[in-house]
């Protein structure tokens, strides 16, 4: 049954790291006429324990879906989201699951998962030329949506002093004559 | 319309995309399909600005696009005429606020037509085109003038 | 040892295909070795401008992220911000989203094949396909009231209802696509100079899209059943029996290259058509939207606090939207991830070992939509020389190639 691999899931993930986990939490989304259902599991962990976690998660469902990391500026630490999902291929099996990891500003490093999900490099360099964190093992890279020569040290979507000091102007009244 | 007095050959077009979202792109290309058919006017896509009369650009304009846009109207033979299609070119559309967009295009080029809309139906782009063909050929019969001259 | 030596130093836009691309590669005779990616120049920094827009009119930003698949992103984030408020959408309105999700599914593809056509050199193709496309975008003017970027989408539901005389032109206008689809698939799937141009180029292997995380119908030509709409279905899949379309089902075998990619895309125009007729026969009447004053619902969003992540699958693939509120006017967070992302990836292992006239065609099969990602660049190592060629070079190229082979 369904219902019950949200659980499961979520069960095992306890059971390997039982107090490493911060928070968790399944939410269940009922959608359609016949109100069938799908569920979406979050779990918190410390940045520390994420590569192991990943590659429990490897080990649950071979080859996990990643789809992409956001990230948050709350003004001490950058909190980054690691959407994935697993049990893809049947009809209502697929469950989401998103890992939330807080980084402290004074540290913002975190290990990079492009050896156990390739797929993640894109995304990683995101990351790190929109907030400014250190994927350890990423491979140095130029920027990849920013121009090549984007002030270095500003990073567009954080919130603090290296965040954009002013968006561009609206553009002026002018007058042309024509 | 004085189809006769001013139509004297045709018009080839450059198309230009200066980081737009493909809406007003598609609509150019459907111009050319058989329903709206640019072609039966003289109207031809040319791949080089180095052929054209025209230029369709689009798009707000992004940082990185700003320079290879002015690059390519420098490349364009005179008398040539610049042709902004969509709402995003002419005054930014939805986009502002944004710290990787240069402006609309009129901050770059020098532009004779606007063609708004989002996207820009291809009934009014062909209107838009024949529009800056006739000032084309006024400009072209100065030029011819102050040859003689 | 041929070398090749043009060398244009902007990348302007090709006719037929929208974005500005510059290709930058060195080659060894007339096989790629090795290719780096370097996307960039559409970048319009729309998630910052997501910051200082209220969650309506991010609907009609999110609509202008493409405008190929300008349904899809709005639709999967109406559906993150109703799963992180807790708005219960209305059964009628779940109806109508999906079969204009189809529509534009529909226009898509069959933009696509015109394209991909276009890059093989058979430009009688590209302007009758695209002369059937209209059939659907009339439908979708009378429908919505644009060709492109419908506004249909409200956060709750749907701003428009359908009148009974708009889904009987729905019927003719599926009668028309029925009819044409014996010859779109004799066209492209029976050719058989099509056939030696697509057969065992660009192929990418099952294992290669499971480990780059493929989505849309590049992964499922390599045979990875990966389909939201039968893995987490929503709105009114989750009553329709969807099912993951590979190439199996016409062909024999799966090999994962651009002629798989091609069938795949045409048999999913066919599943679209019958997923309308289902949603049409089994329509519930009742509301379509779950509140109808703006100003309620913006003053609801204003105090609501919570995330939700929406997804959607877009003619290209998985979007996915993740939003966050927090109790002010403004989402504290808004990441929007389109399909063209994951793919990128994919074209490393495509283009290795093929020859330089393959180059649009298989760049093209993965459908880029490239206001998401814009320039490629390709690197190759071994004779030392790089040449710069663009879109109309390599174009040129494909299009002798087929001559070539024809004869």
């Amino acid at each position: 049954m369904e219902n019950n691999k949200a659980e499961e899931v979520l069960k095992l993930f306890k059971e390997k790291f039982n107090n490493k986990i911060i928070d968790s939490r399944i939410e269940t989304k009922t959608t359609g006429l016949k109100k069938n259902n799908y569920q979406v599991i979050w779990l918190q962990i410390n940045p520390e324990d994420f590569k192991d976690t990943v590659d429990f998660l490897c080990s649950i469902y071979q080859y996990p879906h990643f789809a992409i990391i956001s990230g948050n500026d709350k003004g001490e630490n950058i909190e980054l989201i690691y959407h994935f999902s697993i049990y893809y291929g049947e009809r209502f099996k697929e469950i989401s699951i998103s890992l939330v990891l807080n980084l402290s500003k004074k540290n913002l490093k975190i290990s990079t998962i492009t050896d156990l999900i390739p797929g993640a490099q894109t995304a990683e360099r995101e990351i790190k030329e929109m907030f400014g964190v250190n994927f350890e093992g990423l491979p140095d890279l130029p920027n990849i949506f920013l121009p090549k020569d984007f002030k270095k040290g500003i990073y567009p979507l954080r919130r603090d002093e290296k965040g954009i000091e002013k968006p561009v102007e609206k553009e002026e009244e002018v007058k042309e004559d024509d | 319309m004085k189809l006769n007095k001013y139509f004297e050959r045709s018009l080839w077009v450059f198309h230009l995309n200066s980081g737009s979202c493909n809406g007003c792109d598609i609509e150019i290309v459907a111009a050319l399909t058989p329903r709206y058919d640019l072609e039966r006017f003289g109207i031809k896509l040319v791949g080089s600005p180095k052929h054209a009369d025209v230029l369709l650009v689009t798009g707000p304009v992004t940082a990185k696009m700003a320079d290879k846009v002015k690059l390519i109207y420098e490349q364009t033979p005179d008398p040539k005429a610049v042709i902004v299609i969509g709402t995003c070119g002419t005054s930014g559309g939805v986009f502002y606020h944004s710290y990787n967009l240069r402006g609309p295009i009129d901050k770059i080029l020098p532009v004779d037509v606007y063609v708004p809309g989002c996207p820009a139906r291809p009934e009014a782009i062909i209107n838009g085109v024949l529009q800056v063909w006739i000032k084309l050929e006024k400009l072209r019969e100065e030029l011819k003038v102050s040859q003689v001259k | 040892m041929t070398k090749m030596t043009y060398s244009i130093p902007i990348g302007p836009v090709h006719p037929s295909i929208k974005e500005p691309i510059i290709f930058n590669f060195e080659i060894y005779g007339e096989r790629i070795e090795n290719v780096n990616l370097a996307p960039g120049e559409n970048h319009r920094g729309i998630e910052f401008m997501g910051r200082e827009r209220n969650p309506i009119q991010i609907i009609y930003l999110a609509e202008r992220i493409c405008g190929i698949c300008s349904f899809a992103h709005p639709f999967a984030f109406c559906r993150a911000v109703e799963n992180a408020v807790g708005i219960e959408v209305p059964e009628r309105a779940q109806y109508i989203r999906v079969m204009i999700a189809e529509l534009e599914r529909i226009h898509s593809h069959i933009l696509w094949a015109g394209l991909a056509a276009h890059e093989l050199g058979f430009d009688s193709v590209l302007y009758l396909s695209w002369r059937a496309r209209e059939e659907v975008l009339d439908l979708l003017e009378d429908l919505t009231g644009n060709r492109i970027n419908y506004a249909m989408l409200m956060i709750g539901g749907v701003r428009r209802d359908m009148t009974a005389n708009q889904i009987s032109r729905i019927r003719k206008t599926l009668d028309y696509y029925k009819d044409i689809y014996g010859k779109i698939e004799d066209v492209f799937l029976n050719d058989p100079t099509i056939a030696l141009r697509t057969k065992s180029v660009g192929i990418l292997t099952k294992e290669e899209a499971l480990r780059l995380c493929a989505v849309g119908p590049t992964a499922r030509a390599s045979g990875v059943r990966k389909d939201i709409r039968q893995d987490q279905p929503y709105s009114a899949y989750a009553d329709l029996e969807v099912k993951a379309i590979t190439p199996e089902v016409f062909s024999d075998k799966i090999n994962g290259d651009v002629y798989d990619r091609i069938v795949v895309r045409l048999l999913e125009i066919l599943q679209s058509v019958q997923i309308i007729e289902q949603c049409l026969d089994n329509m519930p009447s009742g509301e379509i939207i779950a509140e109808k004053k703006l100003v309620k619902l913006l003053n609801q969003l204003k105090k609501a606090k919570g995330e939700g992540i929406g997804r959607h699958e877009a003619p290209r693939g998985e979007v996915i939207h993740y939003v966050k509120l927090n109790e002010s006017e403004f989402p504290e967070v808004w990441k929007a991830r389109p399909p063209t992302y994951n793919n990128l990836m994919t074209w490393v292992p495509m283009l290795i070992g093929q020859q330089i006239a393959d180059i649009p065609i298989v760049i093209a099969s993965i459908d880029p939509c490239i206001a998401c990602m814009d320039r490629v660049t390709i690197l190759n190592k071994d004779t030392g020389q790089k040449s710069i060629l663009t879109k109309e070079d390599l174009h040129k190229l494909s299009v002798e190639k087929t001559r070539r082979i024809a004869l």
